[in-house]
């Protein structure tokens, strides 16, 4: 075995390896360790108990997803329609019995980590804790159309729903992921939160729960008898640092072995590039980023704004910018326009055409068109007196928002449209876009990986739709595409189209998600639904193992 | 002495509990509501009214304030509202690291930083006071985010002689044993202490190298000459001890570094400690984290007032008597 990448700072690992050198012939099929760069720690990765928003992190659904598994994931495709594409995790296999029921096969191999058998009555306790709306407020509204749920036998499950309709596997499998009742049934919520299972959760995944120190990590080490095969890494840490730049860094001293969206900026491609040994790879990412019209008053949603409530402005708005150009600057060439509020994470993506490039002389004849003309020669287009003058509320804290912002601001002025640019404090963004409180506001979603999701935030009774966006038609369309049995592609396209039409806001961008990882990782997956989920897979072939692959090896062995 | 003692601890207190009062109600008069979460799916109605009831947000100032009041005199500073865990809890887990960065920072300073100066004034006018005062002027004039930022690329990323961020190692095994864990602690030290101590100790040497020239030309310091005293018990039992009274004013300056950290270089070393937890907590309006950190800081900072009205009463006989 060649140990490469030695380095000074490794000596401390080296001189306590030898000096706990272990017996090797007990070693572990599983090698190698991978060190995960999060900006915030996981304290309550528990799935389907993250009903606060204070839990509800990134960091602990990453976490949560390497220690629980689904009864099916999403595969690769990302396809949320239909039976097809998933693949099994708890459940080895599923039968529809008819329109609106389904029954799960539990594999009979799965365990908990504490050694008991994964049964049917765990995943009913799980689905009856996750459809209480008292206990589970925004799960519950998530599996809505789920009538019931029920044990039969020990190792199946049967699942009926309210209706017919395509995305009934996503539902029964994506937003739960079953929790052991012989350590949670006795509990209540009170109890739960100073519970040991809160300090050690107990999953049924690849890996299993070692220990968190604050603010630093949070170490898992593989299950050697995983019963969906033996983990290629023996340990995994994720690593708690909250600034870019210093994971960044981290990265490139070779402390650490895979972080997500090292980009933006742009810059850190090139910065990390540079160094031999790690690699890029990008999956569909379910964020968009987009300049939201409010086409009625600020403080006053009774009236309507007298610019915006305009189509023609809003449309000359998306034609004077140039969003191909404007996304590529922020997030590299794999960056793409969306097309209406389509992230590329949806399925539905890949159906829809490309949209219209930049065009100044029909943004220019729009405007017209509306009356805006510069009469007093300033520079600036102005009807009855007044100027074409509107302000953007962007978030302060985000970089890429406001660089963009300058940029539309620099390309409206072309077109004779005077953009102000409000740079707020977080919170205060965040309060005056909850109130509807703005004219033009640079928003960015992370959307569920279903474009059911749409409904949020583009029909008229959509909870994140914050500039009152109503188009009656809209929501016919996406009421019958949720429950077209065929999964309803051209409905959703022609929602897409509308929206696009309607122009109730300018789609900027719709980026890849990237992770740059260390070469030394064989079958490195990455999933858009589950970012580490797949890690189990991952390997250390013998001939790139570094020193403290060996050191992480030994320490989970001691364990 | 008892009665100066106790007034100026009145003081301390009053101006504590003045500094965390104002901070109570300019926060709630700030805009921005810590319960509208960035990029995060929207609450309804009942769900908002619920948590603003679960932190006590529905209530009138006056009351969340004496509610405060209540809690904090029990040692209990609320929930924090964004990380969801009680404040006292989280800013238990940070002080550690915070303790050992400032601490660090501290002992270099006034060990290190006390040294030179001395050494500066003693060789008045010579190379070695021109070299080191060159040196010192140079370290305060850099921008410490500027010398993190070198340090980390040159140190930790081009030579790879030191960790680039962080407090440990993650993948030390447990088994290492006390000393490889301290070495490993140390590794990490490193950087941050070398950035925040640059400034500080140039201070410092600053202050001491011109306090101790004048402390030298006493006319206490030629008696003890003219008596044939040895010249370093002249320099440590005389003229050092006259000395002291600007560096005891700059040490009750620096002692809430203990606590307060630096968010720069938190943030660029990873180090886990409260700077950033404080800032993160004024960047999400979270009141209860953020008056659990005022409360420990404005206390720290009154108490290193205090400490250094102490030790002046300590130097000089004249001020305890005054």
């Amino acid at each position: 075995m060649r140990v490469i990448g030695l380095r000074p700072r490794h000596l401390v690992g080296v001189v306590a390896l030898l000096a706990s050198a272990c017996d090797r012939s007990a070693a572990p099929e599983s090698t190698g360790a991978a060190v995960v760069l999060v900006g915030q720690q996981a304290t309550r990765p528990i799935p389907t108990m993250m009903e606060d928003a204070a839990h509800r992190t990134t960091a602990n659904t990453d976490v949560a997803d390497v220690l629980f598994l689904r009864l099916a994931a999403v595969g690769p495709e990302n396809t949320t329609s239909g039976d097809a594409g998933f693949q099994p995790q708890l459940a080895r296999s599923w039968t529809r019995r008819d329109s609106v029921t389904l029954a799960f096969e539990l594999d009979e191999r799965a365990r908990w980590h504490d050694g008991t058998p994964v049964t049917a009555r765990d995943v009913v306790f799980t689905f009856d804790r996750a459809r209480d709306t008292t206990l589970s407020p925004t799960t519950s509204q998530l599996l809505r159309r789920i009538a019931a749920v029920e044990a039969d036998g020990d190792h199946r499950i049967v699942v009926r729903f309210t209706e017919p309709y395509s995305e009934q596997l996503y539902d029964a499998t994506f937003h739960v992921q079953p929790l052991p009742r012989h350590l949670l049934g006795a509990m209540t919520p009170a109890q739960l939160d100073s519970s040991a299972f809160m300090a050690n959760p107990v999953g049924n995944g690849a890996f299993r729960w070692v220990r968190s120190v604050p603010d630093q990590l949070v170490e898992l080490a593989a299950v050697p008898d995983f019963f969906l095969g033996t983990p290629g890494l023996s340990r995994v840490v994720f690593r708690t640092v909250a600034d870019a730049d210093a994971r960044i860094n981290l990265m490139l001293s070779g402390e650490a072995d895979a972080v997500a969206a090292p980009v933006p900026p742009i810059a850190n491609r090139d910065r990390l590039a540079a160094v031999p040994g790690l690699r890029f790879i990008a999956t569909p990412s379910t964020t968009v980023g987009y300049l939201l019209f409010n086409p009625r008053m600020r403080g006053d949603t009774s009236r309507p704004h007298p610019i915006l409530a305009d189509v023609r402005v809003r449309r000359a708005i998306r034609l004077a910018l140039d969003r191909r150009a404007m996304a590529q600057s922020a997030y590299g060439p794999a960056a793409k326009v969306p097309y209406g509020p389509v992230s590329r994470g949806l399925w539905i993506s890949a159906l829809l055409p490309p949209p219209p490039d930049r065009d100044t002389a029909a943004a220019r004849a729009l405007l017209a068109e509306a009356g805006w003309r510069d009469a007093n020669g300033d520079g600036v287009l102005d009807r009855a007196g007044k100027p074409l003058r509107l302000t953007l509320s962007v978030p302060a804290p985000s970089a890429v928002r406001k660089q963009l912002a300058l940029q539309a601001q620099e390309q409206l002025r072309a077109v004779g449209v005077r953009l102000d640019l409000a740079l707020l404090d977080g919170p205060v963004w965040a309060q005056q876009r909850a109130a509807g409180d703005f004219e033009i506001d640079f928003s960015s979603a992370n959307q569920d990986p279903t474009p059911a999701g749409l409904t949020q935030s583009w029909s008229c009774r959509g909870g994140s739709n914050v500039a009152h966006y109503c188009n009656r038609t809209v929501d016919s369309l996406m009421d019958r595409a949720i429950v077209a049995l065929d999964g309803g592609a051209d409905l959703w396209k022609e929602v897409a189209r509308l929206v696009e039409d309607d122009a109730p806001a300018v789609f900027l961008y719709s980026p890849v998600a990237e992770y740059a990882v260390s070469t030394r990782y064989d079958d490195v997956v990455i999933r858009p639904t589950g970012t580490w989920s797949e890690l189990w897979r991952w390997k250390v072939p013998a001939e790139k193992v570094v020193a403290r692959d060996t050191v992480a090896r030994d320490s989970a062995t001691a364990r | 002495m008892g009665r100066w003692l106790v007034t100026r601890f009145v003081q301390a207190l009053v101006t504590a509990a003045a500094a965390a009062t104002l901070l109570f109600f300019l926060m709630r008069i700030a805009p921005g509501d810590p319960l509208v979460r960035l990029d995060d799916r929207p609450l309804t109605a009942a769900q908002t009214a619920a948590l603003r009831a679960r932190y006590g947000l529905d209530q009138p100032a006056l009351r969340q304030f004496a509610t405060f009041l209540s809690g904090a005199a029990r040692g209990d500073l609320g929930t924090s509202i964004a990380h969801g865990r009680p404040v006292a809890s989280l800013i238990a887990e940070r002080l550690p690291a915070t303790l050992i960065l400032g601490g660090t920072v501290l002992l270099l300073n006034f060990t290190l930083g006390l040294w030179l100066g001395v050494r500066q004034a003693l060789r008045n006018g010579r190379a070695t006071d021109r070299v080191l005062g060159i040196l010192s002027l140079t370290s305060y004039s850099v921008p410490s985010f500027w010398l993190a930022l070198l340090l980390v690329w040159l140190v930790a990323v081009r030579w790879r002689l030191l960790p680039a961020a962080g407090m440990h190692d993650p993948l030390l095994p447990v088994g290492a044993g006390p000393g490889a864990g301290l070495l490993d602690l140390l590794a990490h030290l490193v950087l941050p202490a070398l950035t925040l101590s640059a400034v500080s100790i140039a201070a410092t040497m600053r202050y001491q190298r011109v306090a101790m020239i004048e402390a030298l030309a006493l006319p206490c310091v030629l008696t003890a000459r003219a008596k044939g005293i040895a010249e370093r018990r002249i320099v440590w039992g005389h003229a050092w001890r006259n000395a002291l009274f600007p560096v005891i004013t700059l040490f009750g300056l620096w002692l809430p570094v203990l606590v307060t950290g630096s968010v720069f270089v938190e943030a660029v070393f990873a180090w886990p400690g409260l700077g950033l937890l404080a800032a993160d907590a004024v960047g999400s309006r979270d009141y209860p984290l953020l008056m659990g950190a005022t409360l420990l800081v404005s206390a720290v900072i009154v108490a290193g007032g205090f400490a250094a009205d102490v030790a002046y009463a300590l130097v000089d006989p004249r001020v305890r008597h005054r």
